[in-house]
């Protein structure tokens, strides 16, 4: 009807540029329309009397425009429009080949309704006007002779990569357009703006034409897990895991978090209505150390379409590390031996502590050796740089010199160490912390004034943050934990602690009877590292007025000093952005290296150990980044499937600086199980940006019409009049019956 | 009126042996005046502290009646509550522990006694806790607490200790502390330690009572090997502290004595 009515396609108008092919300027036609709607006015005024009413106002309007258009006419309006030339063209047809395109929609799989396209008249009308050159996607493209050769088994599908491929190509030959016939199912995560803008740059329009169905009828699909990569043994992990159903709302489903086919933790949740994200946080403990692939699934449900996206895989590395934390305490104090016997029953971490018992003496426990700490608390950084974390329980801050201050910063800032202060009678602002040095690593902005410690009852009570905090988790259902943290026995004392800063979390507040709450536990990232803020010193009485059997307090004790050291890194710290790669190899290796003083270390010679399936080992050389000092990198390829452990080595001169050890995880063909519904959106989005359109299959055939008006290849310019468009005819009659009825009805005007 | 005389006589016979078991098992103390009830309260008895002396009442075969559970100068309340306030006066003057200058009577009736992870138990030679009591202090123990007994002495008052601590703890044995572990060493070493005797035995030239010549330093320790109840047994570190201001009474008891309590009252807030 379109081109009925406007003589040509839309694309015609789409790409075109609107022209007069009249001599005159296009002034006089703008001038001429003015006249001749004064003069319309002027006549309809006189007949009216002098006097000019609505009707009057409507009936000269229609006149004005009826004239107008057909001055417009009379100037010869036209489309300018590129298109290509016939049989000197090249037009890429790019087939997705990858696994997704054997799903059956329909009772047709995508690869079969694609054949039937590419053995259409269409597509046979298309080789007659261009010469058509055929490819077959996967993770590249490669030419095809023949769509018989289409497969649909392909592991993989990088759609940017595959098509800047064929882009590339086209620098040599006159590739006029680029038809992509695919479900948008992506493995690489979709094409980012970069990969765009090159396709963009490359001037050729991408048309696609999507297969597949845009939404499952009956499935279940894990859309992501997220674990942290590292752990200390026997820790207890999060597990955030996000599904999405289509047609099985209301169904019960099964989340099961295993390692080695050994069942760590599971759950029973009620499906939400179809398309909406779930998310769900399971916790499971790490166990003893090595490196684990976890694998969460959604066990299959009765009639779901394909059970194959129910599960992912991530890796985890737990280490065999016993971070330490140095306690130093500023009198007998109850809550120093419940946070002592609470590590103690941690065989993942070590307390060192220092106590004060007496004006000028300091009771040692938990020291490496006679030696270590007898001078006090470490005054020098490769004494205090040995631990991993920092207790300041209620100790003045003037106890510390200034050397001593700022050094407790750098543990922080620069080691990137964890620094926990406890509230206390001598402890935050009755310490006199809010003037000094270490107020920066607070959370808080202690209040000034003295006089917060109160020996009197407070409760916890968790915050939005502290509910989802794997710190404040005492029970592993998220309203059990919430619960339970509502009966635990009330602190034996509390300190107010001022207002949180910027960038802080408050995980619980601590609640007093008529004088409102405080932040009771808060913790910030600063800097290389994190601090926390407990303020009281009373949560023995978690341990004394709970059964024995009862582990509150050891638990969220453990937890606490788990998280303030588990990311204490050493002097190598070995990284790599991906550590699940799928259908491909290449993996970059980072490293940054730091001297005793954990200072970047430029001169260090740094080696990758790399263990992998079947046996693969291999030595990878790291090399200094010359902008970063203290960095090192290096590239490597994983080329068989399966989990690799990548140990780093630095060394200055012959000595050990240090060594750091991750793990990542190849895996084939996984990725074409997931996200298969048609990615419309991205199909879409990839057409519009390059010039292209979307096309379903049942419009191919348009397709092959629109295909010609592109700029790119070699195309001519084509001028097409509109003047003659039944259009344009159509809308003269059009307002000349309007006039006619609207007199018919108001009488003479 | 015959049989209200024989009642009355009966009475008055016994009243007057009690008094003088009383009296003979003090060994009598005449140079001292033990009356602690004119002990003036403190200004700041109502002071919050972290620690506070814990005095445990428990009931016992002396006292009134059965039980002798809330008997004047029954046997939990020996020397209390000089001995405890002149301790406490020590506590606060050797350590940074910030502590009360009143005592605190708790007992084994109610969950207040968890409030109070130290506690001190004297004479416990004649206690004799109920199987509830018993469950009590085992959880209590358990849970983090710390008990210290003193004051008893000899065979036959160790076997009534026995009894009810066999009852609280029936799985683990009563040690002998070595002179390494920590408690004699967590603020004070007292490698060096001698039998610190009582007021009574004292007077008469002696320092030890019934048959308990040896002072015994023994303990009942956790699965962690950390002592849960500290026994001072043939031995009076109650009535050291409490007559330390005494001219007659030895300084060197005393200050062991003193340094005794300060020990496990560190120990048990630091294992």
């Amino acid at each position: 009807m379109f081109e009925f009515l406007f003589k040509y396609p839309p694309v015609v108008f789409a790409k075109g540029r609107w022209v007069l092919l009249g001599t005159l300027p296009v002034w006089v036609l703008g001038a001429s329309a003015a006249v001749l709607a004064g003069v319309c006015g002027y006549l309809l005024w006189r007949r009216r009397g002098g006097r000019l009413g609505f009707r009057s106002a409507a009936i000269g309007a229609l006149q004005s425009a009826l004239l107008a258009l057909l001055l417009l006419l009379l100037w010869q309006p036209a489309i300018s429009v590129s298109s290509l030339k016939t049989q000197q063209n090249v037009v890429a047809v790019v087939v997705d080949d990858s696994r997704s395109m054997a799903v059956a929609d329909g009772g047709r799989s995508r690869r079969d309704q694609a054949l039937e396209l590419l053995e259409s008249r269409a597509f046979q009308d298309l080789g007659s006007r261009f010469q058509v050159r055929l490819y077959r996607l996967g993770a590249r493209a490669e030419r095809l002779e023949s769509p018989s050769k289409l497969t649909a088994a392909l592991p993989a599908t990088h759609l940017a990569e595959g098509l800047k491929q064929v882009a590339a190509e086209a620098a040599t030959l006159p590739i006029g357009a680029l038809v992509l016939l695919s479900d948008g199912s992506d493995n690489a995560g979709g094409i980012d703006a970069e990969a765009t803008a090159e396709l963009r740059r490359s001037r050729i329009p991408i048309h696609t034409v999507g297969f597949g169905r845009e939404r499952p009828q009956r499935d279940v699909e894990l859309l992501d897990v997220e674990i942290p990569a590292r752990s200390l043994a026997d820790s207890r992990l999060p597990a955030q895991i996000s599904f999405q159903q289509f047609g099985l709302a209301g169904k019960q489903a099964k989340l099961v978090v295993r390692e080695s086919g050994k069942a760590l933790a599971q759950e029973t949740v009620t499906l939400k209505p179809d398309g909406v994200v779930e998310t769900r946080q399971i916790i499971f403990n790490a166990g003893i150390a090595g490196a684990k692939n976890v694998q969460v699934t959604i066990e299959p449900i009765e009639g779901e379409e394909s059970a194959r996206n129910n599960s992912l895989t991530r890796v985890v590395n737990v280490e065999a590390a016993k971070p330490r934390i140095l306690y130093i305490e500023g009198e007998p104090k109850w809550e120093f031996k419940f946070i002592r016997r609470a590590v103690e029953e941690d065989r993942s971490l070590a307390l060192a502590t220092l106590l004060r018992t007496t004006q000028n003496k300091l009771y040692r426990q938990g020291t490496a050796n006679a030696k270590e700490l007898e001078d006090g608390f470490p005054a020098k950084a490769g004494e205090l740089f040995g631990f991993q974390g920092v207790i300041l329980g209620g100790v003045e801050a003037s106890y510390f010199t200034a050397a001593q201050q700022e050094l407790i910063k750098q543990f922080v800032d620069r080691r990137g160490g964890g620094v926990l202060f406890l509230g206390g009678r001598t402890g935050l602002a009755e310490g006199g912390y809010a003037n000094s040095v270490l107020a920066d690593l607070l959370p808080v902005t202690l209040p000034a004034k003295k006089l917060t410690f109160f020996r009197d009852p407070a409760t916890a009570e968790l915050t939005p943050a502290g509910r989802e905090s794997i710190i404040c988790r005492l029970e592993e259902n998220l309203d059990r934990n919430v619960e339970r943290w509502k009966k635990l026995p009330y602190l034996a004392d509390y300190q107010e602690s001022g207002t949180p800063k910027p960038g802080a979390v408050v995980l619980a507040d601590g609640v007093v009877r008529g004088k409102g709450r405080f932040p009771l536990l808060s913790i910030q990232n600063y800097g290389a590292g994190r601090t926390a803020l407990v303020a009281t010193a009373g949560t023995w009485r978690w341990q004394m007025q709970q059964p024995l059997e009862d582990k509150t307090h050891e638990m969220f004790w453990q937890q606490l000093l788990r998280w303030l050291v588990a990311d204490t890194r050493g002097r190598v710290a070995a990284t790599t952005p991906r550590l699940m790669l799928y259908d491909e190899g290449r993996i970059p290796i980072h490293a940054k290296v730091k001297d005793a003083n954990y200072l970047p270390a430029a001169d260090a010679t740094v080696e990758a150990h790399i263990l992998g399936p079947e046996g693969v080992s291999a030595a990878v050389k790291l090399e200094p980044d010359p902008l970063e000092a203290g960095d090192y990198s290096a590239q490597w390829s994983a080329d068989k499937p399966g989990s690799y452990v990548v140990e780093v080595v630095a060394k200055r001169g012959s000595d050990e600086a240090g060594r750091d050890v991750f793990t990542f995880r190849r895996e084939d063909g996984l990725a074409e199980d997931f996200h298969t519904s048609q990615n419309r959106e991205l199909l879409a989005r990839l057409a519009g940006e390059t010039g292209g359109r979307y096309y379903k299959p049942e419009e191919f055939e348009r397709l092959a019409r629109e295909i010609s008006y592109s700029e790119a290849g070699i195309s001519v310019r084509e001028t097409k009049e509109l003047w003659n468009m039944p259009a344009a005819f159509l809308l003269i009659l059009m307002l000349r019956g309007g006039e006619w009825l609207l007199r018919r009805k108001w009488g003479v005007v | 009126m015959g049989n209200r005389l024989l009642v009355v006589a009966g009475l008055t016979i016994v009243f007057m042996l009690g008094a003088l078991y009383g009296f003979q098992r003090r060994g009598g103390r005449s140079p001292f005046s033990e009356d602690d009830s004119r002990l003036l309260t403190p200004s700041d008895a109502g002071e919050k502290t972290e620690w506070a002396f814990a005095r445990l009442r428990y009931p016992s075969s002396r006292g009134s009646g059965r039980g002798g559970y809330w008997g004047f100068r029954s046997s939990w309340a020996t020397d209390y509550p000089k001995a405890d306030r002149q301790f406490v006066q020590g506590v606060r003057r050797l350590t940074r522990l910030h502590t009360r200058s009143v005592e605190q009577v708790v007992d084994l009736e109610s969950d207040e006694i968890f409030n109070w992870p130290w506690i001190y138990a004297v004479e416990v030679g004649q206690w004799g806790l109920t199987d509830a009591q018993c469950k009590k202090l085992r959880e209590y123990l358990l849970r983090g607490g710390f008990l210290m007994v003193d004051d008893f002495h000899g065979t036959r008052e160790w076997s009534v200790f026995m009894v009810s601590m066999s009852r609280v703890f029936p799985d683990r044995p009563v040690v002998e502390m070595e002179n390494s572990d920590a408690i004699f060493h967590v603020l004070y070493d007292l490698d060096q330690r001698f039998q610190v005797p009582g007021i009574g035995p004292l007077s008469g030239g002696t320092t030890y009572e019934q048959d308990g010549v040896e002072p015994r330093w023994r303990g009942i320790y956790d699965d962690k090997g950390r002592i849960m109840v500290a026994i001072c047994h043939n031995m009076d570190v109650g009535d050291a502290w409490e007559w330390a201001d005494h001219p007659r009474y030895p300084e060197r008891y005393a200050s062991l004595a003193y340094r005794i309590g300060v020990n496990y009252i560190i120990y048990s807030m630091t294992h």
